[in-house]
């Protein structure tokens, strides 16, 4: 049942690749080059900080507590900027469109909401990993009244989905401004505060959850990236390619939102990360999926870990928070390279 | 795949109404498509060619009746075992993000379901589809940049790799320049002859459909009218019942094939010897008459008709002149010898599908006198089934007036043609 049965052996025997592959090695070394740019960040986050340039002294108390600080917002920086690039990567695969990234569908908003209302109102009933299940649970919610307003019959349509979230998103930041106004100076601050961006570690058990869900959601994106390339053409020809469109929309969806409730929840609300990261990725190494993705999570980890070194050295001792950073320093870098590159970033 | 099923058609629709949330587009539709036939869907825009097609897919479930592809039920199938049964070329193919050629047609190949590169046999064969349709030398240019000529013979690469039994084509070629058109219709013809792959085209292009298919599908509102081959179905009166159009059918001098022109100079024609027509209608059945009569170069008179009537409305914007009477009330004598006034001054007088009541039954004596003054009156048929009168007075009218002459019609269509008999000379005039 092959097509022209004859012709294939006349092809496959010589052994040469019909496909000379030619984005792979250049991907390869970027990769490697990415890849690199870890330790050296981890290097430079360990050197830079409000008490100082250069490694702290581990023969001191103090210097032992500034180190496991900087080592603490170094895993805390990967993670949170992984996990926004990522789910903004695939948010903008499935609803075929630039400007996706996590706010886009409400998500962050709900997820910010439930981590105000977690802040506000002592969230100690769920233990120490309150926060993130408080934001993750908030965020699913969003989700499914996005989801649910959208819905027409069958599966609904991309702009309806967008509409609906950027309608929920309005509503859910409203409840937080309410909130904020509401509570006393102590609890405003500390909502303040996180909602600018802040990659201070909680506690361990924090961390440890939130790795868990950003391994588990992120290794799940990541096996279903070949899914997510057939997605970029439309759901009707993925249809016709042989995916369930639906599902694969669901679930990449949903496991996004995972992302970036955990996100929202270990850093508040950072910005600029889930859009621009993305994009600069699939500019430098094409828009395969299977490449993107763990490109797209390394990179936004490096992006915010290296944001996040420069927020808490530039005005030492006070903090500015990373959210400012990312916007002002990445903004002209990436500018610069989609200015460039943009052709192969997105076409419409 | 093979061996069982192999005996079963191609393709088989057995009874199948389909349709989407509220609107049912396809009805009753039933067909076979054997293996290695080439066949065309034909039909007006909105007939529901492409409902048929995404229903032939799975994408659209049937409401009723069921969809066989090699004898299994199209939703019972696997989405991988559908896509290497079934490949689709859309009208267009959008990939937002820079995919290369060589990596749109690759994406043919995801439907063997593995996770990593492709192997020695993706490659093959998606090379094989890529000097099928000769975008081998496109293949590491972005396909976002190339023509739509080209972007289209991938989208049937990246189809053919897919190494499917059959193709559906979407209007896909509608756009295309001749050339373009021309040698992917070459490629299809090809890929059916030799690999006896099934193609299903769906075409509002009849002409292009009649020269390159064996047998065509003709579909008007949902329905299956015509299925055979092109001779069979493009039949003049047929062709013009369904598109509602006047239209001209000839043998092509070299092929043989049918052509299909439409005839714009006829209309154009009667503009010149214009008649006026008065029309008796009401609660919205004059509308598509208002227009239609208008676009056919008559002049239009209306009434009695009663204010707020959504006909009443549509002759104001059409500006017709038109006799009317207070809403909810019956015809008085001022606007019936008003009316009788519009009618002297008229050439003939048609009724339109409008229910009859004590209220406006006095319109029909409209349709009488003009009789009586001998002129023609065309009488939409089945007036008994509207007919709210005690004892039935309306249906006796139009029975007098059939007697008298009256000339009955049941569609748009057979009212031109009918008044077109009885005007002959509008055409022949000049």
């Amino acid at each position: 049942m092959s097509l022209t049965r004859s012709k294939s052996n006349k092809k496959g025997g010589d052994g040469c690749r019909p496909f000379p592959e030619k984005g792979s090695p250049k991907n390869l070394r970027r990769a490697l080059l990415l890849a690199f740019a870890v330790p050296v960040l981890l290097a430079v986050s360990l050197m830079l900080g409000p008490s100082g340039i250069g490694l702290p002294d581990t023969s001191t108390i103090s210097g032992r507590a500034i180190l496991d600080l900087r080592l603490g917002r170094f895993f805390m920086g990967m993670m949170a900027g992984a996990a926004l690039s990522t789910s903004g990567t695939v948010f903008q695969a499935i609803l075929r469109n630039p400007l996706a990234e996590p706010y886009v569908l409400g998500v962050s908003g709900g997820a910010g909401l439930g981590a105000a209302m977690s802040i506000l109102v002592g969230g100690s009933f769920l233990g120490s990993a309150g926060l993130p299940l408080t934001a993750f649970f908030f965020a699913i919610l969003t989700l499914l009244a996005v989801y649910a307003i959208a819905n027409q019959g069958g599966v609904p349509s991309v702009y309806s989905l967008i509409l609906s979230g950027v309608i929920v998103s309005a509503i859910c930041s409203s409840v937080i401004m309410f909130l904020v106004s509401t509570a006393d100076i102590e609890g405003m601050h500390t909502v303040v505060w996180w909602m600018l961006g802040n990659l201070q570690p909680s506690s361990w058990i924090d961390q440890v959850v939130s790795l868990l869900l950003i391994s588990v959601a992120a290794g799940a994106l990541w096996l279903l990236s070949p899914a997510l390339n057939v997605l970029t053409l439309g759901r009707e020809m993925a249809h016709y390619q042989g995916l369930d469109a639906g599902l694969v929309t669901i679930l990449g969806l949903l496991l996004s939102t995972m992302l970036a409730a955990t996100a929202v929840s270990m850093g508040g609300m950072i910005g600029f990360v889930g859009l621009i990261v993305p994009h600069v990725m699939r500019a430098l190494f094409g828009p395969d999926h299977r490449w993107l993705i763990p490109a797209s999570a390394i990179g936004g980890g490096a992006f915010l870990v290296l944001c996040d070194a420069l927020a808490r050295t530039i005005m030492a001792p006070v903090e500015i928070p990373v959210g400012v950073v990312t916007a002002l320093a990445g903004g002209p870098f990436f500018l610069i390279v989609l200015r460039k590159k943009m052709k192969y970033a997105w076409i419409d | 795949m093979p061996g069982s099923t192999d005996r079963s058609p191609a393709l088989a629709f057995r009874g199948v109404t389909a349709g989407y949330k509220a609107r049912t587009v396809l009805r009753e539709v039933g067909f076979e498509i054997a293996e290695g036939e080439f066949v065309s869907v034909i039909g007006p825009n909105g007939s529901g060619k492409s409902t048929m097609l995404k229903t032939a897919t799975g994408l659209v479930r049937p409401l009723e009746g069921r969809v066989e592809v090699f004898g299994r039920d199209v939703l019972s199938l696997r989405p991988r075992e559908r896509a290497s049964l079934i490949g689709v070329v859309p009208q267009k193919l959008d990939s937002p993000m820079a995919f290369t050629v060589g990596e749109i047609v690759m994406i043919g190949r995801s439907v063997r379901g593995r996770w990593g590169g492709p192997d020695a046999a993706d490659h093959d064969s998606a090379e094989r589809a890529m000097i099928y349709t000769n975008v081998l030398d496109l293949k590491d240019r972005l396909f976002n940049q190339l023509s739509a000529g080209e972007q289209q013979r991938t989208a049937l690469a990246m189809a053919l790799a897919q190494e499917p039994r059959i193709i559906m084509l979407d209007e896909s070629i509608a756009h295309l320049d001749i050339n373009h058109s021309q040698e992917v219709l070459r490629i299809l013809m090809n890929i059916n002859r030799d690999e006896k792959i099934t193609v299903l085209l769906v075409s509002h292009d009849l002409n292009l459909a009649a020269q390159i298919a064996d047998r065509l599908m003709l579909v008007d509102h949902g329905r299956l009218v015509k299925n055979g081959s092109p001779g069979e179905v493009m039949q003049e009166e047929l062709l013009r019942r369904v598109y509602d159009c006047d239209l001209r059918v000839r043998r092509d001098p070299f092929s043989g094939n049918p052509v299909v022109s439409g005839v714009l100079d006829a209309a154009l024609r009667r503009t010149s010897a214009r008649k006026r027509l008065h029309v008796i209608s009401g609660g919205g059945s004059g509308i598509e008459l208002f227009r239609r009569l208008l676009i056919e170069g008559f002049g239009v008179s209306a009434g009695v008709l009663n204010r707020l009537d959504s006909d009443a409305e549509a002759a104001r914007a059409l500006d017709i002149p038109c006799v009317l009477e207070q809403p909810f009330s019956a015809i008085g004598g001022e606007a019936l010898s008003q009316a009788r006034r519009m009618v002297e001054a008229a050439d003939g007088v048609v009724a339109g599908l409008v229910p009859f009541g004590p209220g406006n039954l006095v319109n029909l004596d409209l349709a009488l006198a003009a009789q009586q003054a001998g002129k023609p009156v065309w009488i939409a048929a089945g007036i008994a089934s509207r007919d709210y009168t005690t004892g039935k007075a309306a249906a006796a009218k139009a029975r007098e007036l059939i007697a008298g002459g009256a000339v009955e019609w049941s569609n748009i269509h057979e009212l031109m043609a009918r008044i077109e008999e009885t005007w002959p000379e509008q055409q022949t005039k000049q």
